[in-house]
């Protein structure tokens, strides 16, 4: 019988700190976590006794990768709260924004840190050695994602123009009709990341879990929206912590999320699984080419589902640019809250998946914050699948089974260090 | 833009103007500016643009990247100098592991590895005081930002 430890010390090509550790007695699956050794980051206390103003700009630092993607969901939450409605051009610009980050995070995960595992090559420098257009490209891809965010947040990465009730700068109309044609050429690129996608194959493995992601009548969800789940149910965003229910392990020092399983899954394959009829069709069609047809349980499959969403922010960036430049964009002021002491919660679907930021507001000033980040929701899924996936290829060597588990923690683009919070501990004496 | 074929020579700031004397290679191209300079060079204050960096170097005969360097020497101290004469290390795992803190020694690797280098790769490190969370150069700095400028003017009529 089989016996044997694995100890991945240090998970490569993930964003964190994170360790697998595996545990075979006699054949026997003792042991098998993903460690989370990320220092935990304090956020939600620095928030407190801040002015709501500036949330969004505090926490957008938790992440350089999702840092719009917390912006908004921060703005959202401040809105709720002090009743701020804002406006359908306001909607359309951080939509703009979003895509801007999501095809940013998916071009550099599809590309950079998972391609190099299924054409066999260890990092992007042998990748750019062996295939140097696959790597110029994503960096062309990346550069017109970082570009677009730019004109409408005021930088590449950290938006300074989005701020309660609206935007405080506008990109000219130059501007809006220069990244327009660059998106348009970018299709050229686009139908090349599909073609290579359906070349690459994934290893077999499914496990059925629940999927859950924003879902909205009209679209395909990415900010606001209810929580829905594949395993039927749907609740208001204020519900979230119904949802989450969060929970500590000893081994990690971001905590674990359970539904109606004992684990589910956010992120690019759960929208697909939950909102697949709503996707751009383009990209529905490109979903179909690369095989993916809801619901899909192989969670190899997340980078194919980001390949879909980049076809989808591609498409629909397009066609939010033609409704700005149409409606000539014009110059507004933010929406003023109605009040300034409230409680709410904002979400916004992110590239890694939903997340909620959660603020109570009194006199202006932040007095509770709770945020719940996509990789925390994901994490005792991704030991499910470890767990589920290790008996299966025990026959293996030790490093296939260690090869086989890195991609399949790296499938889940995991943001380990966005996730590390510090319990608060109060003792009651 | 897009059709024209870009100029030859690209002069190619990186730093961060926030960190003080990181944003040596800004104020070189700030005073390069006011200078004459031949045709086929482009300014460009390029910011921290990680690997992008790479994109920057399509198309183009020279680059002549001018950025803070730490190369042990005194602050206010410059040096010109090629790939060839140094190694240039690698801030962190990058590439590797994470892909956060990517820096110019990355996007060379990269480039060299695409076989996309420039023909010819010029670096102007000028060697900072402080790295500080403030913006305004130090004053050695700010002497060898005048004298680099002078230098590329040079190097660039010759």
């Amino acid at each position: 019988m089989t016996s044997m430890t694995i100890d991945v010390h240090h998970i490569t090509r993930v964003e964190g700190h994170g360790n697998i550790v595996v545990n075979v007695v006699n054949g026997k699956l003792e042991q098998c976590d993903l460690a989370i050794v990320e220092t935990p980051r304090f956020f939600e206390a620095m928030l407190k006794g801040r002015p709501y103003q500036e949330a969004s700009h505090i926490t957008s630092r938790i992440c350089g990768i999702c840092a719009t993607g917390h912006a908004t969901a921060s703005l959202r939450a401040a809105e709720n709260a002090l009743g701020v409605v804002p406006t359908k051009q306001t909607k359309l610009l951080r939509k703009l924004a979003l895509f801007g980050e999501i095809l940013d995070s998916h071009i550099l995960h599809v590309y950079m840190l998972v391609a190099p595992d299924f054409l066999g090559v260890g990092s992007v420098i042998p990748l750019a050695k062996q295939e140097p257009e696959i790597v110029m490209r994503a960096l062309r891809m990346k550069k017109l994602s970082g570009d677009l965010c730019a004109i409408i947040t005021g930088r590449h990465t950290h938006p300074i123009a989005m701020t309660v009730g609206g935007f405080t700068h506008y990109p000219t109309k130059e501007e809006l009709f220069d990244i327009r044609k660059r998106f348009e050429a970018a299709r050229v690129d686009l139908k090349e990341t599909v073609d290579l996608f359906e070349s690459l194959e994934l290893p077999a493995f499914t496990r059925e879990t629940e999927y859950i992601a924003l879902r909205k009548p009209d679209e395909y969800a990415f900010i606001d929206g209810e929580i829905a789940s594949s395993d039927g149910g749907a609740w208001p965003l204020e519900d979230y912590l119904t949802v989450t229910n969060e929970y500590l392990v000893p081994h990690s020092s971001a905590k674990h999320a359970k539904n109606q399983r004992d684990s589910y899954m956010v992120g690019a394959l759960a929208r697909i699984n939950v909102n697949f009829d709503r996707l751009h069709p383009h990209a529905k069609s490109v979903a179909e080419q690369l095989g993916l047809k809801p619901v899909v349980t192989n969670p190899y499959a997340i980078s194919v589902a980001q390949v879909v969403e980049i076809v989808h922010a591609v498409e629909e960036s397009i066609h939010i640019l033609d409704e700005l430049i149409g409606n000539c964009l014009k110059w507004e002021e933010p929406v003023k809250p109605e009040r300034l002491s409230g409680e709410g919660v904002g979400a916004a679907e992110v590239p890694r998946g939903t997340l909620f930021h959660h603020y109570t507001i009194e006199d202006g000033l932040i007095q509770k914050a709770n945020c719940v980040i996509p990789t925390g929701q994901n994490l005792a899924n991704i030991e499910a699948d470890m767990r589920a996936l290790v008996p299966t290829i025990l026959d293996k060597s030790e490093k296939e089974i260690t090869q086989s588990l890195e991609m399949l923690v790296r499938a889940y683009d995991p943001c380990i260090s966005c996730s590390a919070h510090l319990l608060n501990v109060e003792f009651v004496r | 833009m897009d059709d024209q074929a870009p100029a030859t020579t690209l002069i190619l700031a990186l730093g961060n103007p926030l960190r003080a004397d990181d944003g040596a290679g800004a104020a070189v191209i700030k005073a390069l500016q006011g200078c004459r300079l031949p045709p086929d060079v482009e300014l460009l204050d390029g910011g921290t643009p990680g690997l992008e960096t790479v994109l920057y170097f399509e198309g183009r005969s020279r680059v002549i990247v001018v950025d803070a360097a730490d190369m042990g020497l005194e602050p206010g101290e410059w040096r010109r100098f090629t790939l060839g004469d140094i190694r240039l290390k690698s801030n962190d795992m990058a590439l590797r592991g994470t892909l956060h803190y990517a820096g110019l020694a990355e996007a060379v690797a990269l480039a060299g590895a695409m076989d996309a280098l420039p023909a010819e790769l010029v670096i102007y490190g000028i060697q900072p005081q402080s790295l500080d969370w403030q913006t305004g150069l130090s004053d050695v700095v700010r002497t060898a930002v005048g004298a680099v400028a002078r230098q590329i003017v040079q190097e660039l009529g010759r």
